[in-house]
């Protein structure tokens, strides 16, 4: 007979088992909330070799005994403020000791702070770390009853002590021997709360605070740099905290915020930082149709680009125009002391000084462009990440130039938006002329700056490494090599995997069509390694014509929520650099299984159409296939290909076919409305492949082929996008793009109609696009391109949407003029396109759709991290072209031994600048005058008065062709290499 | 009440029997003891407040008691779009359930409960009982309490037991401890110090006349602490308590089986409440039953009721105090001295 006992326990237990709280609901409902808790005897300790658990641990049994303070070992356990506010530190290579992380301390960090927490996971996985995490809530010895009258943090810190002091006592159990106390390592409470250390001696624990602890371990040096700026008593014990005056306004309660902005006094926006004047920020929120305007220091309150914060906005009365002039931190802060800015004496100076340059601005504003303005009253999320600076040299006092004690430094950060951080550091010596990254910890409201501290040096400025991974991370590219579950989710045959030959039986063959005979051709820009995209066309015997996109079948080798797909998920999409791209799928696949090269047999996902000859649609239809493709080209050598009278062969007749066919659809496309934008684009050309130092900068050209791929492209975007809506009105993967609202176009119908005497109609995507046709000067070809540029820039940009989300008359591609549209044919470099061939496969009943991809709330979710890394990837290729461009700069004028000149358009007029946009290099600079010039902000026009020019007035307007002189100057106290504009004519400005 | 029929000899019997002297009860109590009460709180762990009480034998001794179980639920109510009142509201009912009952049709077990619920929330919800902690924000939010009372087996005198499994339910009831969110316009209300660095915006720091700062603008609350289980409802001691006197001229008694009930012509049920600080309240009144009784007898029985009253009354509460403890500092001590 088996002994059967009853576990369940009494009610009148319910003190120790059950664990009762409430919680709000969204709605505002209370909710009383139960769980019930289990004590046990069996929770192991995680030492290795534990004589009394039986759970296997990762801690060495004799602890960590390299530190000078506890001689004969000890295992660390940190309290939850220890990871809130250190976690570089923990993060840190140098920093290894055996940790104890109690479950209490888990928990509570994942309640303060859901990133931290996801950090934390994270290093509780990784190899180089020994961290156990103890559950001392379950175990029955550490568990603890929450008193009459306690608070739970006073609860949770006596958790902690009690799970401290069992551990001193099972380590010699652990030992298996009853050796001396003395002998045996000890259990050291990691906590920076004075008060919790007075109750842990009292107890009779060892215990430190971070700072100690980190000043006794073998790297101290390097360690110390990163503990974050807590509280000023650590730190600063001797500085008058009370005799400084609070710079900023408090921020108000949390809570206080939230109603505020339920109530509608309040608004809530992201803050974002003018890159031209450092004392003046903007918040777009719901309630105006102009963003909130933000002047000066103050009012700003601590807010950092990127920052969601909730602004009050001051009455009409009140209300500001931004400012037309750039006002540079470099230059007004010139003076200002990294040690002496947070006392008072020589800080007064500087907020004077800042005080005058608002003022003066502020005279000037033309009243016309008042604006909502406001202040910062509250931060609801910061989003402090770590920035790439450069140390300021001006900031390191001269009498430690070379030494290594501590001293605070300003790092200014590459990013015009941000402020300088100060920080301190015993390294600064070594740091200086590297680009270094640097984390925010805090801002208080008596300090002018953020004070931050150090992560890691990321090399010397200007070298290639560097400023490529200071792009990435600025970007927040994850660029990690794929990890080993990524790379076992490949197919076992690694690069030996080919298409298994045809046979019922054969997974890969089912429901595949075989099109191995087709005339298939690929055409890509030169030295693509990822080709995901092959067409063919073919007259057929009714005369219409069947032409067929086939896509790399990439959703075959990626299946949904395998490590693969969820990297795949979380990197959004393939990033080109310059020199280098980071791939969202392991190369394996994204050069070679996926790509589809000429010559072998690939698998492939084809949209096929039957087209009249005019172009029109017959019939459509989707299946999975095995392809052949019989050539690659570039575009060039398609375009000779065709072009050449000579070729008969059944390549060129379907390059020929198709053409025919691309420049009908082009045809229809614009009938309908479809814009033709502009953006600048250039290419490097790169020296060599050792050296890739940029020879040359020259505009991308564009040939009939490519717009042949483009309308293609289109043509089977569109397709899918009906398909897969059909299929799945919920939750179909698509992509719109917003027609823009008609203000935003106002400022660039004045400028036209002002300067140049012409309309811009922008009533619709058709009108406006005729009315685009229509800007030409005639003396200046490339006048049209610039109205493009900048219409493009008052446009809304496209984004990825779940179709259940969004009503369905905002569908539609504004660009593109197609009322549905989707991205299906990168699926290789694109995670959208995954998702869109998940569905379409769906649809065709191929295979059936993964329950995530019918959950529209997971279908948002991702689109929205793909949102977020599309616009991430397109602006990090976009400052990778700068960088390059400036290398280019920098290596012509020093071939040319003199100054590099260009012709460039007026884009934007200031009080003492002038923006202008130079077409060749694709880049866009500030012509800065440092003398008084006359400003018609109304006319949009600067005039030289005759006194600077010697001669005449010269007046410069907006879409003026003006030559400027290309300088890289080097700031010698960031060495941050910067372009440098002059006016060379009209007229030369090198001294005004 | 017709919860039992008893033949007329049986009700002349126990009629006659009551009124001898000394009189007989069945189970050989005097007229004025009560049976065996047991109580006890926190059954409920999902509640605010819980009680289960038994007059005559417990389920554990066998059962056969008047069983009545009493339970408090808290839901929040929004006072501006008309859920709710302003302060708060109480809200009884009472089911009966048929296992109580097993003679009674469906409908005549819903009218029973109805009365129940009527009588109950009568007394419970008036004004004057009304706990000042169930308003979160003033003409915002507030409690709504919900107190569901059920009755699980009736062997007699069901009304002492409803208001007594009612009054130890409150009793136990905690109210979860909010914290008003709101957002006061600070218009220039920076400090005079703060004012010599920012020179814009100065002139708003005069008081205006229409000053409207004491009309509060919490739209919203937070729970500060969602571990604590909250405040005791307010008016712990107000709660009231039901002595039922059966009256069979020229005495009464107290405590009826259901066959003494059922050969009672009228009983007449005071609730009286026992506030620390003040002399007692007679809170309701009823009188059931198709007898007749003049008013001048009523007085006494009130003046008698409400020493009968006074008793019942500290006991419970001493049952009460001693629940509190049990639950919460004796389970601890145990727990630490495990």
């Amino acid at each position: 007979m088996v002994d059967i006992t009853i576990r369940k326990r009494p009610d009148t237990e319910a003190v120790i088992t059950q664990r009762k709280f409430f919680k709000k609901t969204a709605r505002g409902k209370v909710i009383k909330v139960l769980r019930e808790r289990y004590l046990r005897d069996d929770v192991g300790c995680g030492i290795q070799g534990c004589h009394a658990c039986a759970e296997l641990g990762n801690l060495p049994p004799a602890g960590e005994t390299g530190h000078s303070a506890f001689p004969m070992g000890h295992f660390l356990l940190p309290d939850t403020n220890v990871f809130l506010s250190q976690m570089d530190l923990m993060e840190s290579n140098l920093f290894s000791p055996p940790i104890i992380l109690l479950q209490t301390v888990l928990d509570e960090v994942r309640h303060r702070s859901l990133p931290l927490y996801n950090r934390l996971k994270a290093l509780t996985k990784a190899d180089d770390k020994r961290i156990w995490v103890f559950y001392n809530e379950y175990r029955s010895e550490t568990a603890i009853v929450r008193e009459e009258g306690e608070t739970p943090n006073d609860r949770n810190d006596r958790g902690i002590r009690k799970a401290t002091t069992w551990y001193q006592s099972h380590i010699p159990l652990a030992h298996g021997r009853s050796a001396s106390s003395s002998a045996m390592p000890k259990v050291v409470l990691l906590t920076d709360d004075a008060a919790n250390r007075r109750k842990a001696e009292a107890e009779g624990l060892a215990v430190s605070s971070v700072r100690r602890y980190v000043e006794g371990t073998k790297d101290s040096n390097q360690l110390l740099d990163l503990l974050a700026v807590v509280g000023e008593d650590s730190i600063e014990p001797t500085r008058a905290v009370a005799a400084r005056s609070a710079l900023y306004a408090d921020y108000l309660p949390t809570a206080a915020v939230l109603a505020g902005v339920k109530s509608n006094q309040l608004h809530q926006g992201h803050f974002n930082a003018n890159p031209y004047n450092y004392l003046e920020g903007s918040v777009s929120v719901p309630a105006f149709t102009k963003p909130v305007l933000l002047v000066g220091r103050e009012n700003m309150n601590r807010a950092v680009h990127g920052d969601i914060v909730a602004i009050e906005v001051f009455d009409e009365s009140e209300w500001k125009a931004p400012a037309d002039e750039v006002v540079d931190q470099e230059t007004t802060l010139k003076n200002d002391d990294a040690e002496d800015s947070d006392e008072e004496g020589e800080g007064e100076e500087v907020l004077e000084q800042e005080k005058k340059v608002i003022q003066s601005e502020e005279n000037k504003r033309p009243p016309s462009e008042k604006q909502p303005t406001g202040r910062v009253v509250g931060i609801i999320k910061r989003n402090w990440r770590a920035y790439v600076c450069h140390i300021d040299m001006s900031s390191l006092s001269n009498t430690h130039s070379t030494s290594l004690s501590q001293q605070t430094v300003f790092a200014t950060p590459v990013s015009r938006l941000l402020p300088r951080i100060r920080l301190r550091t015993r390294q600064a010596p070594q740091l200086v002329g590297q680009k270094i990254l640097v984390t925010i910890d805090r801002w208080d409201n008596t300090s002018r700056y953020p004070e931050g501290h150090f992560v890691r040096a990321l090399g010397k400025a200007e070298s290639k490494e560097a400023e490529q991974e200071s792009l990435l991370l600025e970007f927040d590219v994850p660029y990690r090599p794929f990890g080993k579950a990524i790379l076992d989710c490949l197919p076992v045959e690694g690069d030996k995997w080919v298409v298994p030959p045809k046979s019922a039986s054969s997974s890969e063959w089912r429901d595949r069509e075989d099109l191995r005979q087709l005339t298939i051709c690929s055409i890509d820009p030169p030295g693509c390694q990822d080709i995901d995209d092959a067409l063919h066309a073919k007259r057929l015997p009714n005369g219409n014509i069947e032409a067929g996109v086939h896509i790399a079948d990439v959703s075959h080798f990626v299946l949904p929520d395998n490590p693969m797909d969820t990297e795949a998920a979380a990197r959004g999409t393939t990033v080109y650099l310059v020199d280098k791209r980071i791939d969202m799928l392991p190369s394996l696949l994204g050069t070679n299984l996926c790509s589809l090269r000429p010559y072998v047999e690939r698998l492939a996902f084809s949209v096929i159409w039957e087209l009249t000859p005019d172009a029109e649609i017959v019939n459509v239809r989707f299946t999975k296939s095995v392809i052949a493709s019989k050539a690659a080209f570039t575009y060039e050598e398609a375009q000779l290909r065709k072009d050449d009278p000579h070729m008969q062969d059944e390549i060129t007749e379907s390059l020929r076919l198709l053409n025919s066919l691309a420049i009908k659809l082009k045809a229809g496309r614009m009938a309908a409305g479809a814009l033709n934008l502009a953006s600048p684009e250039v290419k490097i050309h790169l020296d060599s492949a050792e050296s890739s130092d940029p020879v040359d900068v020259e505009q991308k050209e564009l040939r009939e082929t490519n717009s042949l791929v483009e309308e293609f492209m289109l043509l089977a975007n569109i397709s899918v996008a009906k398909k897969i809506q059909e299929t799945f009105p919920q939750t179909a993967v698509l992509r719109r793009h917003l027609p823009p609202p008609r203000t935003n176009f106002e400022k660039l119908q004045d400028i036209l109609k002002k300067r140049k005497g012409m309309t811009l109609d922008v009533s619709s995507s058709g009108a406006l696009a005729a009315s685009l046709d229509k800007c030409i000067d005639t003396n200046e070809p490339a006048f049209n391109t610039l109205v493009r540029i900048m219409a493009t820039r008052c446009m809304l940009s496209a984004e990825y949407f779940c179709s259940g989300s969004v009503a369905r008359d905002t569908f539609g591609h504004y660009g593109l003029a197609s009322p549905i549209y989707t991205h299906f044919t990168s699926p290789i470099r694109r995670y959208a396109d995954v998702l869109a061939h998940r569905q379409l496969a769906a649809s065709i009943a191929y295979a059936p759709l993964h329950p995530s991809l019918h959950s529209k709330s997971h279908v948002e979710r991702v689109l929205d991290v793909v949102n977020r890394r599309h616009r991430m990837a397109q602006m990090a290729s976009r400052a990778s072209v700068e960088f390059y461009v400036g290398l280019a700069l920098k290596a012509r004028g020093e071939r040319e031994q003199g100054l590099v000149q260009e012709e460039a358009f007026v884009i934007r007029t200031f009080r003492n600048g002038l923006g202008v946009f130079i077409s060749k290099l694709g880049i866009e600079g500030l012509v800065m005058f440092k003398r008084e010039v006359k400003f018609d902000p109304d006319n949009y026009t600067v005039t030289l008065p005759f006194e600077l020019t010697g001669n005449n007035d010269v007046t410069i307007a907006v879409f003026d062709k003006v030559t400027v002189n290309v300088e890289i100057e080097k700031d010698k106290n960031t060495q941050r290499g910067r372009v440098k504009l002059t006016l060379a004519k009209p007229i030369d400005s090198r001294n005004m | 009440m017709a919860s039992i029929s008893l033949s007329k000899s049986e009700k002349s019997y126990i009629q006659t029997s009551l009124l001898s002297t000394p009189p007989l009860r069945g189970d050989g109590r005097s007229l004025l003891d009560y049976r065996t009460i047991a109580l006890e709180t926190g059954i409920a762990p999902l509640a605010n407040g819980s009680a289960r009480l038994n007059i005559g034998k417990p389920t554990h001794e066998g059962g056969g008691g008047t069983e009545v179980l009493g339970a408090v639920k808290l839901e929040v109510e929004d006072v501006e779009n008309g859920d709710g009142v302003d302060g708060g509201r109480i809200v009884c009912s009472v089911s009966c359930s048929p296992a109580a009952y097993p003679h009674l049709s469906s409908n005549a077990l819903d009218d029973l409960s109805y009365d129940m619920t009527t009588l109950l929330n009568q007394t419970l919800s008036h004004p004057s009982l009304h706990p000042p902690n169930l308003c979160i924000l003033p003409k915002k939010k507030s409690w709504c309490l919900n107190l569901d009372v059920i009755v699980l087996s009736d062997s007699g005198n069901v009304y002492d037991a409803l208001f007594m499994a009612a009054r130890a339910a409150l009793w136990d009831t905690k109210v979860p401890i909010t914290r008003a969110v709101e957002y006061q316009a600070k218009r220039g209300g920076k400090n005079p110090q703060e004012n010599t660095d920012v020179d814009m915006d100065t002139e708003t720091e005069q008081q205006s006349g229409f000053d409207t700062r004491h009309i509060s603008r919490a739209v919203d609350f937070e729970l500060p602490d969602y571990w604590d289980e909250g405040e005791t409802l307010a008016g712990q001691d107000l709660w009231p308590v039901c002595v039922t006197l059966n009256i069979m001229p020229p005495t009464y008694y107290l405590d009826a089986t259901p066959q003494e009930e059922a050969s009672t012509p009228l009983r007449l049920l005071l609730a009286m409440s026992f506030p620390k600080s003040a002399s007692s309240r007679l809170q309701a009144t009823r009188l059931l039953g198709p007898g007749e009784i003049e008013l001048s007898q009523i007085k006494r029985l009130i003046q008698e009721g409400e020493k009968h009253g006074r008793e019942l009354y500290s006991a419970l509460e001493a049952k009460l105090r001693e629940e509190d403890v049990r639950r919460n500092q004796k389970a601890r001590d145990k727990f630490v001295l495990r």
